[in-house]
């Protein structure tokens, strides 16, 4: 019985402990439990019984007590990381509410002031919602990123507490060494990947336009709502591959900001990912409009066909404008990581 | 409150020298329970849970190392000081003697 209780003991303490190590503290706990048991054995003079063991497991701890000494302190966002997510935080929800409020004048406006109350209010719980949404992918990627960090500072220092040799008096000065990995851009690039890839794949309907949403405010009607897609299809066959390059793109920054610096390999592989970035651009350039023509749908939601048609112009003078500007700063990166790498190979 | 503040001092204190003083004790293989023991036998008493997780922390820092041995039918876990910490156990002490003889000289010169 007293086998058993031990047994339960140590596995409920190596539960709480990571696969690579448990076996190894289990053994030690079991070890330690049966040189106290047969310590208090041998000084009361009794055989080792349910109650004996009880108390020493008392003596001993709680579990998740135990298994906490063994783990350090552990962050779902540390300090190294929280005044970086607090920036995207801001930023993310300044962009959202200055979105929902654009969202609710548009909406304002189609409404020609019937139910302001009820467009507003739904603005409001349109706001919440995608905040909400926001919040949980940001605090998201943090929390992989805080796991990541602690993996990589685990190696070196148990506690994962960070050590002087780590911090940069650059970063006090602002002039950054060529090498140094900036965690802020890095994170940033993170986290934008990240939203590129959930919006582009599971809600592309983000980027597209809404038809008035009378008919839901006057007769709570949702089936008659449709989302006219501003993209075309030509831009969805990029996906595949823009999806390919973003997530690239999120594995080398978490690699960056594991090693905390830039090496020859990083840097060649950081630059061809701006070469596909760039081939990309120029194919979409080349390719047909990734701007849906003004289909007969978007034409009964602006209620005019020219304004339709300048919309779509409009935005497809946009995207290009975009496209070279994608283009142009994706050359000078690439220019400029391939002075510094063979710079850094020198 | 008073009484608090002065235990939380002493388990401070007493935080500082747990490294040196369990190495100061590995010099000779010990598994951990008689090293518990035999720390408090010299008045510091550590807890069990401190104890253990810094053994393997220093074995991880290549400080100690340790072997499992097969005693009266169960394994043992015994932990001593590696080559490095041999090296290292020398200047903790006479590091040790520095901040003792410093702390002296700053109450003796307090209490003129």
């Amino acid at each position: 019985m007293s086998t058993n209780l031990i047994d339960t003991y140590v596995s409920e303490v190596g539960r709480r402990l990571p696969r690579k190590t448990h076996t190894d503290i289990e053994a030690e706990i079991r070890s330690i439990l049966q040189d106290m048991l047969e310590e208090r054995s041998q000084k009361t003079g009794k055989p080792v019984d349910e109650e004996m063991t009880l108390d020493v497991l008392k003596e001993y701890g709680a579990p998740e007590k135990i298994a906490a000494t063994y783990l350090g302190d552990r962050y779902l966002i540390g300090p190294r990381l929280y005044p970086i997510f607090m920036l995207v935080l801001r930023i993310v929800l300044m962009v959202t509410g200055i979105l929902a409020a654009i969202g609710l004048g548009i909406a304002l406006s189609q409404t020609l002031g019937h139910y302001p109350a009820k467009t507003i209010i739904k603005a409001i719980a349109d706001f919440a919602n995608t905040v909400m949404i926001a919040l949980g992918n940001i605090v998201l990627i943090f929390a992989i990123l805080e796991w990541a960090l602690f993996r990589a500072g685990a190696k070196v220092d148990v506690k994962g507490l960070p050590k002087e040799k780590e911090w940069d008096p650059h970063s006090l000065t602002k002039v950054s060494a060529p090498n140094q990995v900036k965690m802020g851009d890095t994170i940033v690039e993170i986290v934008g990947c990240f939203a590129a890839i959930v919006i582009f794949n599971f809600y592309p309907q983000i980027i597209g336009f809404s038809p008035s949403l009378n008919s839901v405010i006057e007769n709570g009607n949702w089936s008659s709502v449709t989302f006219v897609s501003l993209l075309s299809a030509a831009f969805f066959y990029y996906v595949p591959y823009l999806t390919l390059v973003w997530a690239a793109t999120i594995i080398l920054n978490i690699v960056l900001l594991r090693m905390g610096h830039w090496t020859i390999l990083t840097r060649v592989f950081g630059t061809g990912l701006k070469v596909i970035n760039i081939l990309i651009a120029g194919a979409m350039l080349a390719g047909p409009s990734l701007i849906a023509a003004a289909t007969p749908a978007l034409i009964s939601a602006l209620g005019d066909a020219d304004a339709a048609r300048i919309l779509m112009t409009m935005l497809t003078m946009g995207v290009h404008v975009a496209l070279w500007l994608a283009i142009i700063g994706g050359s000078i990166d690439v220019i400029r990581m391939i002075y510094r790498t063979i710079e850094g190979s020198k | 409150m008073t009484n608090e503040s002065f235990e939380n001092a002493i388990l401070e204190m007493r935080r500082g020298v747990i490294v040196m003083a369990v190495l100061s004790q590995l010099d000779k293989e010990q598994y951990g329970y008689s090293l518990i023991n035999e720390l408090k036998e010299h008045g510091l008493e550590i807890d069990q849970g401190t104890l253990y997780p810094l053994l393997r922390r220093l074995e991880g820092q290549g400080l100690l190392q340790s072997n499992w041995r097969i005693e009266a039918d169960r394994p043992r876990r015994y932990y001593t000081l590696s080559d490095e910490g041999r090296i290292l156990l020398p200047r903790l002490k006479e590091e040790w003697t520095g901040i003792v003889s410093m702390m002296e000289n700053m109450l003796q010169e307090k209490e003129k």
